[in-house]
C-alpha cells in the first residue's frame, strides 16, 4: 500500500516538471518591424515561465543595437499563473536596408532555442534622398591653430550640420571622442551662432560650437567629438482614443524627442613641446604673449619694515600656469614667499611679494626678469623691469622685532604656485618586503596584546575577593581555618617525633579550637564540643571522641596503650576528622 | 649551534637584499635625474618584483611613469603610496598632479572620510593598542588605587574614545578591502547600465581615472562609481589598485 502511494506521488510529480518544462519557451520580438530612418525599433527576448540571462546580439552593419534592462510580468488567469522576464534592446538604424538579426542561440528551462527576427528601414517622408543619418546630420570640427605648443591656448569650433526640415530641441552634448588624457581640465563648449548654407543642393542649419582648449603635455592629440542630439520626431505607434486626426495629433503634442549620435571628421594636432634650448633661466612656464609690469612700494621704509613688489603678467596664453618671476636673494633683505592676487580681468594675473630690508645700506631693489615662450616667433622671450630704487632707514634695534612679525599673515595668504610634480623620495631607513608579516598581524603582538587582559583580569580576581574578606569576617576567618589547623597539626607532628605528649595534646587541642573558631566564627573561649556538634552534627561522635581524648590526655588522664601509638592513631583520626568537616558545607 | 648558524645566514640574507635594494634605487634615481625615465621605471619595477613594498619605491615609479607619460601608471603607483602615508604632502600634491593632468575628476572626500584618511590602517591599529594600554592602565589603577576612583573612570573615557575612533578608522581602510579601488588602463572605458556586451553606454571614463568597486559578476565584471555616477565595466580596462 505504502509502495503504491510512493509511486503515485512520484508519477504526478514528474508530471508536473514534465509540464512546466514543457510550459517554459523563448521568444523574440521586434516591434515595429518597419520604421523610418529617424525612428526605433524595440527588441525584446521574453523568456515565458522560466528565468534566463540577457542574450549578446550579434553586431549588425547599419544598426546599432543597445541593451536597455530586464523587467518581469506575472499574470494570473483562471487562477493559472504565468510569468515573464522580458530583456529589451533599442534598434537605432544608421541607413536604410532590409536587416535580419540573428540568429542567435537562447537558453531556456526547456533547452535551446535559436532566435531570429526581421526589420525593414526605409527613407524618412520628408527626405526622400537620405539613404544614411550621416546624410541629414552630421559635425566638422576644426582649429585656429595647425600645431600649437604645449600650455598655449587653441580655438577649436565644431559645425553641426542639420539638414533644413528636420526638428531638434537644440540641445547638444559631447559624449566622448574627444582626447582621454593631457588636456588642461575639461572643454567648455558654447554655441556662438546659427546659420543656413546649401550644400549638395539641400539646406543646412548650421550651429557654431566653440571652445578653447589647452594642453598639459606634447604629443598628438585626437578631436572626433560624438555631438549628442534630440530630434524631434511624430509618434509612430499611437493608442488608438479616436483622435487620429492629425489636428488632435498636433494639439496632443504627439512627438518625441530621439537621441542621435552624430558622425564627424578626425582632427589631429601636433601639439609641440616648449624647446629646452636656449630655454632662460628666468622661465616660470609661460607660453603665449605676455605684457610685464612691477611696481614696488613704498620706496622710502625703515630697516626691518616691509615692501611689496606687485608684478602683473597680462596677454594671451597660460596665464593660470604661469609662476611669479624670481627676485635676486640677497643677504641685504629677507624675500618672502610669492603670493597670487586675485584679478577682476580675465587676461591677467598678479603677484605680490613681500621683502624686508635688514639693514640701511640697501639703495635699489635688483631688476626682475620674466621669461615665455612666444607662440608667434616660436622664441623665449624676457622682459626686465627695474632695478627700483628705495630709501631705508638704519633701525638696527627694530629690525629683528619686524622680521620676527611679518612672515604669519604673508605665509597664511601663501598660494601653492605648482607647476610639476614633486620630486622623489629619498632612499627608505628601513626595506621592507611583501613577504614580511606585518607588525600587527605577529603571533609575539597577539599574545603581548593578550597580556594586559590577564593583568587586569588577575588583578580583579584578587581586589574582588580582597574587598570580600574585608566585608566578610566569618569569610575570611573560615579561610583561615584550615591554616590554623595545618600549623598545629605540624607543630603537633614535630612534638610528638620528640617524644613531648604534653605538647603533642596541646598543640592538637590548639589546632582543634583555632579550626572550629575560623571555621564556625566563634570567640576563642565559646569553642566547646556543645557548641561544634551543634554545627557539625553529622561528625558530632568523633568530635566528641577526639574532644574527650585530647582534653582526658591534657589534663593527665592516660591510656592503656603505648602513648607513642595512640598519639599516631589520634593523629590520624584527628586529621580525618577535620577533612570530612573541612568538606562539609556548614 | 645549528639554531645560530641559520639565524646568521638569514641575517645576511637580509643585509645582503638591503644593500641590492639600495644600490638599483640609487641607479633608479640617477636614471630619473638623467631624463632617463624609462630606465628608471625598469629599475624601480625590479625592485618591486623582487618583493620591495616600500612607499617611497611606489613613489619615485610614479614619477618616473609621470615623467614617461604613462599617467594611468603614475596614479596607480600614487594611490598605491598613500595606502602607507596618507598625510605625506608630496604624495597627495602629485597624486592630485597626475589625476589633473589626466582630465580625470577626484572624489572629494567628505569630512569623516578626511579625519579617517589622517592616519594609515597600521597608524590607527597603533592608536586603539595605545587605548587599550591607557584603558588597562587606568582600570587597573582603579581597582587598585580606591582613593579618587571616580574620576580615574571619568578618565577611562578617553581611551575608549580612542579605541572607537580608531574602530571607525579601522572599518574605513577595511571598506578598500570591500570596495576595491581600480585605476582606469585602457583607453575608451565606456561604463555601461548593464553587465552585458552591448549593454547602453552610461559615461565615458578617462585614462587614469580612480574608480570605487561597487558590485561584481562571475564573468568579469565590475560595477564602478565614478564622480557620482555607477556603471558596469569589464576588467580588462582597470587595474586593482586596493591592497
Amino acid at each position: 500500500m505504502r509502495n503504491f502511494r510512493t509511486a503515485t506521488i512520484s508519477i504526478v510529480g514528474g508530471l508536473l516538471v514534465a509540464a512546466s518544462a514543457f510550459a517554459a519557451d523563448v521568444q523574440m520580438n521586434i516591434k515595429p518591424e518597419l520604421i523610418s530612418l529617424l525612428d526605433r525599433s524595440l527588441l525584446t527576448i521574453e523568456f515565458i515561465d522560466g528565468n534566463g540571462n540577457a542574450v549578446e546580439i550579434p553586431e549588425v552593419d547599419g544598426l546599432n543595437i543597445q541593451y536597455q534592462g530586464q523587467s518581469s510580468e506575472t499574470r494570473i488567469v483562471n487562477f493559472k499563473s504565468s510569468s515573464k522576464v522580458i530583456h529589451k534592446y533599442l534598434i537605432t538604424p544608421s541607413k536604410v536596408g532590409d536587416y535580419t538579426i540573428g540568429p542567435i542561440t537562447a537558453q531556456y528551462k526547456g533547452g535551446e532555442k535559436e532566435l531570429a527576427g526581421q526589420l525593414r528601414v526605409i527613407k524618412p517622408e520628408d527626405d526622400a534622398e537620405a539613404q544614411k543619418v550621416s546624410e541629414i546630420m552630421f559635425s566638422r570640427i576644426t582649429s585656429d591653430r595647425d600645431s600649437p605648443h604645449v600650455h598655449e591656448p587653441f580655438g577649436l569650433e565644431l559645425k553641426v550640420f542639420i539638414r533644413d526640415g528636420v526638428q531638434i530641441d537644440g540641445n547638444f552634448g559631447i559624449r566622448g571622442g574627444m582626447p582621454e588624457s593631457g588636456m588642461d581640465g575639461e572643454l567648455q563648449w558654447k554655441v556662438s551662432g546659427r546659420e543656413r548654407t546649401d550644400m549638395n543642393d539641400s539646406i543646412f542649419n548650421v550651429y557654431t560650437l566653440r571652445t578653447t582648449a589647452k594642453t598639459l603635455t606634447a604629443g598628438t592629440f585626437s578631436f572626433q567629438p560624438q555631438v549628442q542630439l534630440n530630434v524631434i520626431i511624430p509618434r509612430q505607434q499611437r493608442r488608438s482614443w479616436g483622435f487620429d486626426d492629425p489636428f488632435f495629433g498636433d494639439m496632443f503634442g504627439r512627438q518625441e524627442t530621439r537621441p542621435f549620435t552624430l558622425d564627424c571628421n578626425r582632427l589631429d594636432l601636433d601639439v609641440r613641446a616648449v624647446p629646452m634650448e636656449r630655454r632662460p633661466d628666468t622661465f616660470t612656464g609661460g607660453v603665449g604673449i605676455f605684457d610685464f609690469d612691477v611696481e614696488v612700494g613704498p620706496k622710502k621704509v625703515k630697516a626691518g619694515e616691509p615692501i611689496t613688489v606687485k608684478i602683473r603678467i597680462a596677454g594671451k596664453g597660460n596665464l593660470t600656469k604661469i609662476t611669479p618671476p624670481l627676485i635676486e636673494e640677497s643677504h641685504e633683505f629677507k624675500l618672502y614667499d610669492a603670493r597670487s592676487v586675485p584679478t577682476d580681468k580675465p587676461n591677467e594675473v598678479r603677484f605680490e611679494q613681500v621683502l624686508i630690508p635688514k639693514s640701511g645700506t640697501v639703495t635699489n631693489i635688483p631688476a626682475i626678469s620674466f621669461s615665455y615662450f612666444n607662440t608667434t616667433t616660436t622664441d623665449f622671450r624676457t622682459i626686465s623691469q627695474g632695478p627700483f630704487p628705495v630709501q631705508v632707514e638704519d633701525v638696527p634695534q627694530q629690525t629683528a622685532q619686524v622680521i620676527a612679525t611679518v612672515p604669519s599673515t604673508i605665509q597664511q595668504e601663501t598660494k601653492i604656485l605648482g607647476r610639476d610634480i614633486i620630486y622623489l623620495k629619498p632612499s627608505p631607513k628601513r626595506w621592507r618586503f611583501k613577504a614580511d608579516t606585518t607588525w600587527y598581524r605577529t603571533r609575539l603582538f597577539n599574545v603581548i596584546l593578550i597580556l594586559p587582559a590577564l593583568l587586569l583580569i588577575l588583578i580583579s580576581i584578587i581586589t574582588s575577593r580582597k574587598n570580600k574578606l574585608a566585608g566578610n569576617v566569618a569569610l575570611a576567618r573560615r579561610q583561615k581555618a584550615p591554616k590554623a589547623a595545618r600549623r598545629n597539626v605540624q607543630r603537633a607532628e614535630q612534638v610528638m617525633r620528640q617524644g613531648d605528649a604534653t605538647g603533642f595534646y596541646e598543640a592538637l587541642w590548639d589546632a582543634l579550637t583555632e579550626y572550629f573558631g575560623h571555621r564556625l566564627n566563634l570567640a576563642p573561649g565559646e569553642v566547646t564540643l556543645v557548641a561544634v556538634t551543634a554545627k557539625v552534627p553529622k561528625n558530632a561522635s568523633e568530635l566528641e571522641n577526639l574532644f574527650h581524648t585530647i582534653e582526658q590526655r591534657r589534663y593527665g588522664i592516660q591510656s592503656a596503650e603505648s602513648s607513642k601509638d595512640e598519639m599516631k592513631l589520634l593523629l590520624r583520626e584527628f586529621t580525618a576528622t577535620l577533612k570530612a568537616c573541612e568538606r562539609r558545607k556548614l | 649551534m645549528k639554531k645560530l648558524t641559520s639565524l646568521a645566514l638569514v641575517l645576511l640574507t637580509v643585509v645582503l637584499a638591503s644593500v641590492a635594494s639600495e644600490n638599483t634605487f640609487s641607479s633608479a634615481q640617477a636614471a630619473y635625474d638623467d631624463g632617463r625615465y624609462a630606465e628608471a621605471i625598469m629599475l624601480y619595477n625590479k625592485l618591486l618584483d623582487d618583493g620591495v613594498d616600500n612607499l617611497e619605491v611606489h613613489y619615485n615609479l610614479a614619477n618616473a611613469y609621470f615623467k614617461d607619460s604613462d599617467l594611468a601608471s603614475a596614479v596607480w603607483h600614487y594611490r598605491k603610496a598613500w595606502y602607507d602615508a596618507p598625510r605625506d604632502p608630496d604624495i597627495r600634491a602629485n597624486f592630485h598632479f597626475a589625476l589633473n593632468a589626466a582630465g580625470a575628476i577626484e572624489s572629494q572626500p567628505s569630512i569623516t572620510e578626511k579625519i579617517v584618511t589622517t592616519l594609515s590602517l597600521s597608524e590607527w591599529i597603533m592608536v586603539a593598542v595605545g587605548g587599550y594600554l591607557l584603558l588597562t592602565v587606568l582600570l587597573a589603577t582603579a581597582l587598585l588605587v580606591k582613593t579618587d576612583r571616580r574620576n580615574t573612570l571619568k578618565l577611562c573615557m578617553i581611551p575608549i574614545l580612542l579605541v572607537l575612533i580608531s574602530a571607525a578608522g579601522w572599518w574605513h581602510w577595511n571598506q578598500h578591502h570591500l570596495n576595491q579601488e581600480w585605476v582606469v588602463v585602457q583607453t575608451e572605458a565606456t561604463a555601461l547600465f548593464g553587465p552585458v556586451k552591448g549593454s547602453t553606454a552610461h559615461y565615458k571614463l578617462p585614462l587614469a581615472a580612480l574608480v570605487r568597486q561597487r558590485n561584481a559578476d562571475s564573468k568579469g565584471w565590475v560595477e564602478v562609481e565614478y564622480d557620482g555616477k555607477r556603471g558596469w565595466l569589464q576588467t580588462r580596462y582597470i587595474s586593482r589598485v586596493s591592497p
